[in-house]
C-alpha cells in the first residue's frame, strides 16, 4: 500500500500528470482513503519538490510542472474529500495590495502554497483593504498573504492590517507579506506576523505560522 | 497550411575590413616580401625558397608574389582535428569557433593556496584534466613550462602531461627537431601509426618567427618537420604594435600577414597540401609598463581583421581570446575576456587560444579558465541568433494569457523553458538572503570551487598501454 503512495510522490516529482491521475485512481480502487492519498502521495511529493527547489536543485518551471501534476491528482480526489480534508493545511487568502497590478510573484506563491496542501482563495491584484476584510469574514482563512512590487504600494499593507484591526478580525488570522521592496523590518513595523523573501520560504513560513 | 520552408536564423557576424582594405593590406604584404625581404636563419628553408624562385639580396631573401599565391592555392581550406580517441571534434573550417588555453606560462596560480608560483609537470596535467572536464573548452595547450624537469625536456613533459590529462586535441610547442621527433613518436603510438596520425591528426604545432622579419633556425626546422610528415602546424608571428610591429594596427597587419605567408609558403614547398593554420598575434606593447597587453582593445580589433584576411585566402584561422592583464580574477579579467570571446565568435575564429591567461600571459589560472568557460557558454547563446517559427512566436500562449498575469505557469513556458532559456553554471543569480547564507562567494571563489570539483570528479580516458610504453621509452632514451 505504501508503495503506491511513494510511486505517486515520485511521478508527481517528475511532473507526470497522466500517470499521477492513473495511480490516484488505482489507490482509490484499492480502497485507500482519499485523505491518505492526498497526504502521503500528492503533498509528500510536493514537499520533496519544495525542498529541492529551496536547495537550488530544481528550477521554477520544474516546480510548476510538478504542481500541474498535483492539480491533476487533486481533481480526482476533491469530490471525495470532506470540507476539512480539502482545506488541508488551511485556507490561505492571498492578494496583491491596492494600487498594485503585479500578479506574477503572487501567483507563484499561490501555486507553491497549493502544492503544500493549502486551499487558496485568490483575490487577484489591486485589492482594497476592505476587500481583504470582507473576504476574511466570508472565508475565515487561517492566513492572509499580501504582495506588493512597488515601494509606493507597500504602504497599503499597513492600511490593510489596520482595517483588519478596526474590523476586529486581526487576531483571527496570521498575516504574511512579501515582494521586492518588502523587508523583515517592515513586516515587524506594520504589525504583520511574518515576511518571506521568496515563494519557497513562504511555504515554510506559512506552515510554521499554522503549526 | 502546406509545409512551408523554415525561416532561416540570422547569426550575427562582423567584418572589420572592406574588400578594398583587405586588398591594400595584401598588396602591402606582397611588397614587404618582394622589396624588403626576410632574414632566414635556416639553411634548408633558404635553399627551398631560392630554388623555388626567390632571390637573395644582401642578408635578405626576397619572395615573389606568384610563390605566395601558389602556396595559398595548395594549402587546404580546412584542418580536421580529432581527439586522441580518433573522433572528429574540432574541424577547423569556415564558420566554426573553438576555444582552448595558451602555451608556456612561467607561473601558475595555485588552486589550493592561491600562491603565484613556478609551474610543474603535474600542473600541466591538472590543467589539461580541467580542460577535459570543461564543456566549452575544445582543446588543450600546456599553460606552463614545467620547472621540475630537466630544462631540455620541458616540451616533452608538456606534451605527455597534456595527453595524459585530456583526450581533447592538443596544440603543442617544442624546442627543436629532436623534440619534434620524440613528440611525433609518441603521437604515432597514440594514434596507432603514421598514416592514422595523418588521417586523423589530434595535434597541431605552434611555432613562430620573430617579428619583424626574422626566421630563427630551430623555429623554421620545426615547421619543416611538420610539412615533411604532413601534420598540422600554425606559424603565427607576433608583430605587437609598438614592439615587434609598427605602432599602427594596419602596419602590424601588413607585416604579420607577410610573415605568416612565408611560413605557409615553406610548408607548401616541402609538401603541397600540408595543413597550415593561418593567423598572427597582434597585441600592443603598453607604453607605460612595456608589457605586451592581452586585454587591450587593439587585440580584438586586429583579430577580426586578420580573420577577414584568412577568409580572403580561404585558409583556416588562429586567434586568441579569454585572457587578461589583471593579476587576479576580477572585474578587469571579466571585461577583457568577454570582449575577446565575443569578437572570436563574431568573426568566427576557428582556433582561439590563450583562454585562462592572467597577468598578460605570464601566469596561468585554473579559476580564469573556469570563468572563461562560462563566458564562452553565455556568448555562444547570444551569438546563436533568434529562431523564428510558430513554436517560438508563442501566438497561442499570448492569446490565452491573462493581461498582467504573466506566462510563468503557462504550458508554453513549462514545455519550452529548458531550451529557450540560457542557464548559467557559474554566474550568480541567487536572492540576496540565499547568497549570504551560502557564504557570500564572489565569482573567483565559485570558479575555484568548480575547478576543484571537476578535478575531483571528472575522469579523462587514460592513454593506451602502447602509448605509455612509448612515453617511457622516449624518456629513457632522452635520459641516456
Amino acid at each position: 500500500m505504501a508503495d503506491i503512495l511513494a510511486k505517486i510522490a515520485s511521478e508527481l516529482y517528475e511532473g507526470e500528470d497522466e500517470t499521477v491521475v492513473e495511480l490516484v485512481q488505482k489507490a482509490l480502487d484499492q480502497g485507500m482513503a482519499p485523505a491518505e492519498i492526498l497526504q502521503g502521495g500528492l503533498i509528500s511529493g510536493m514537499d520533496e519538490v519544495g525542498q529541492d527547489f529551496k536547495s537550488g536543485e530544481l528550477f521554477v518551471p520544474e516546480v510548476l510542472i510538478a504542481a500541474r501534476a498535483m492539480h491533476a491528482g487533486m481533481n480526482v480526489l476533491r469530490p471525495l474529500l470532506t470540507e476539512s480534508e480539502s482545506a488541508g493545511a488551511g485556507k490561505y487568502l492571498i492578494g496583491t495590495v491596492k494600487g498594485d497590478l503585479h500578479d506574477i510573484g503572487k501567483n507563484l506563491v499561490k501555486m507553491m502554497l497549493e502544492g503544500a496542501g493549502f486551499e487558496t482563495i485568490d483575490l487577484g491584484t489591486d485589492v482594497e483593504p476592505q476587500a481583504f476584510v470582507d473576504a476574511v469574514r466570508e472565508h475565515k482563512p487561517k492566513l492572509i498573504g499580501m504582495s506588493a512590487l512597488l515601494t509606493t504600494t507597500m504602504v497599503q499593507m499597513r492600511a490593510t492590517v489596520e482595517a483588519l484591526e478596526e474590523a476586529g478580525l486581526r487576531d483571527s488570522v496570521k498575516i504574511m507579506i512579501g515582494g521586492a521592496p518588502v523587508t523583515e523590518a517592515f513586516a515587524a513595523d506594520i504589525g504583520a506576523d511574518a515576511y518571506a523573501p521568496d515563494a519557497a520560504s513562504a511555504v515554510d513560513t506559512a506552515r510554521e505560522l499554522v503549526a | 497550411m502546406t509545409a512551408q520552408f523554415p525561416i532561416e536564423t540570422l547569426r550575427p557576424g562582423i567584418r572589420m575590413l572592406s574588400d578594398d582594405q583587405i586588398l591594400a593590406i595584401h598588396n602591402a604584404s606582397l611588397d614587404i616580401l618582394a622589396q624588403t625581404g626576410i632574414v632566414m636563419k635556416n639553411e634548408a628553408a633558404r635553399d627551398l625558397l631560392l630554388a623555388a624562385g626567390s632571390w637573395q639580396s644582401g642578408d635578405r631573401i626576397k619572395i615573389p608574389e606568384y610563390l605566395i599565391m601558389s602556396a595559398i592555392g595548395s594549402a587546404p581550406s580546412r584542418i580536421p582535428l580529432h581527439n586522441r580517441l580518433g573522433e572528429l571534434t574540432m574541424p577547423l573550417e569556415e564558420g566554426k569557433v573553438f576555444f582552448g588555453p595558451g602555451s608556456d606560462c612561467i607561473f601558475t596560480m595555485d588552486l589550493e593556496t592561491g600562491e603565484r608560483r613556478k609551474a610543474t609537470a603535474e600542473d600541466i596535467r591538472r590543467i589539461a584534466h580541467l580542460c577535459d572536464g570543461l564543456d566549452q573548452i575544445d582543446f588543450t595547450m600546456s599553460m606552463g613550462n614545467p620547472s621540475d624537469v630537466p630544462a631540455m625536456d620541458i616540451y616533452i613533459h608538456e606534451f605527455i602531461n597534456m595527453i595524459r590529462g585530456s583526450v581533447k586535441p592538443t596544440c603543442y610547442t617544442a624546442n627543436n627537431r629532436a623534440d619534434m621527433e620524440d613528440i611525433y613518436r609518441i603521437a604515432c603510438a597514440v594514434a596507432g601509426g603514421e598514416m592514422q596520425l595523418r588521417e586523423k591528426p589530434f595535434l597541431i604545432l605552434y611555432a613562430e618567427s620573430i617579428s619583424p622579419l626574422l626566421y630563427p633556425d630551430e623555429s623554421v626546422d620545426k615547421l619543416l618537420f611538420c610539412a615533411e610528415k604532413g601534420i598540422p602546424v600554425t606559424y603565427p608571428p607576433s608583430p605587437n604594435t609598438g614592439g615587434g610591429g609598427p605602432i599602427t594596427v594596419a602596419g602590424a597587419l601588413a607585416l604579420g600577414n607577410a610573415e605568416c605567408l612565408v611560413g605557409l609558403l615553406l610548408t607548401q614547398l616541402v609538401r603541397p597540401g600540408t595543413p597550415f593554420l593561418y593567423g598572427m598575434n597582434i597585441a600592443t606593447l603598453d607604453m607605460k609598463s612595456a608589457i605586451v597587453s592581452y586585454g587591450a582593445p587593439e587585440w580584438p580589433l586586429a583579430m577580426a581583421a586578420w580573420i577577414d584576411l584568412s577568409r580572403y585566402y580561404g585558409l583556416p584561422v588562429w586567434g586568441a581570446a579569454g585572457a587578461t592583464d589583471s593579476k587576479v580574477v576580477d572585474a578587469q579579467a571579466g571585461i577583457e575576456a568577454t570582449v575577446t570571446v565575443m569578437t572570436a565568435f563574431l568573426s568566427r575564429c576557428n582556433l582561439t587560444h590563450d583562454v585562462g591567461y592572467i597577468e598578460y600571459g605570464t601566469t596561468s589560472s585554473m579559476e580564469m579558465l573556469v570563468v572563461a568557460d562560462e563566458i564562452i557558454r553565455g556568448v555562444r547563446y547570444a551569438m546563436g541568433g533568434i529562431e523564428i517559427n510558430e513554436q517560438t512566436l508563442a501566438r497561442e500562449a499570448i492569446h490565452r494569457a491573462t493581461p498582467g498575469g504573466g506566462f510563468l505557469a503557462d504550458d508554453h513556458t513549462l514545455d519550452n523553458w529548458k531550451w529557450a532559456q540560457w542557464r548559467p553554471m557559474l554566474i550568480d543569480r541567487m536572492r540576496y538572503d540565499n547568497w549570504l547564507a551560502k557564504g557570500s562567494k564572489d565569482m573567483a571563489a565559485r570558479a575555484n570551487e568548480r575547478a576543484r570539483k571537476i578535478l575531483m570528479e571528472h575522469e579523462p580516458a587514460p592513454l593506451s598501454e602502447t602509448a605509455e610504453k612509448t612515453i617511457q621509452a622516449v624518456l629513457k632514451h632522452r635520459a641516456s
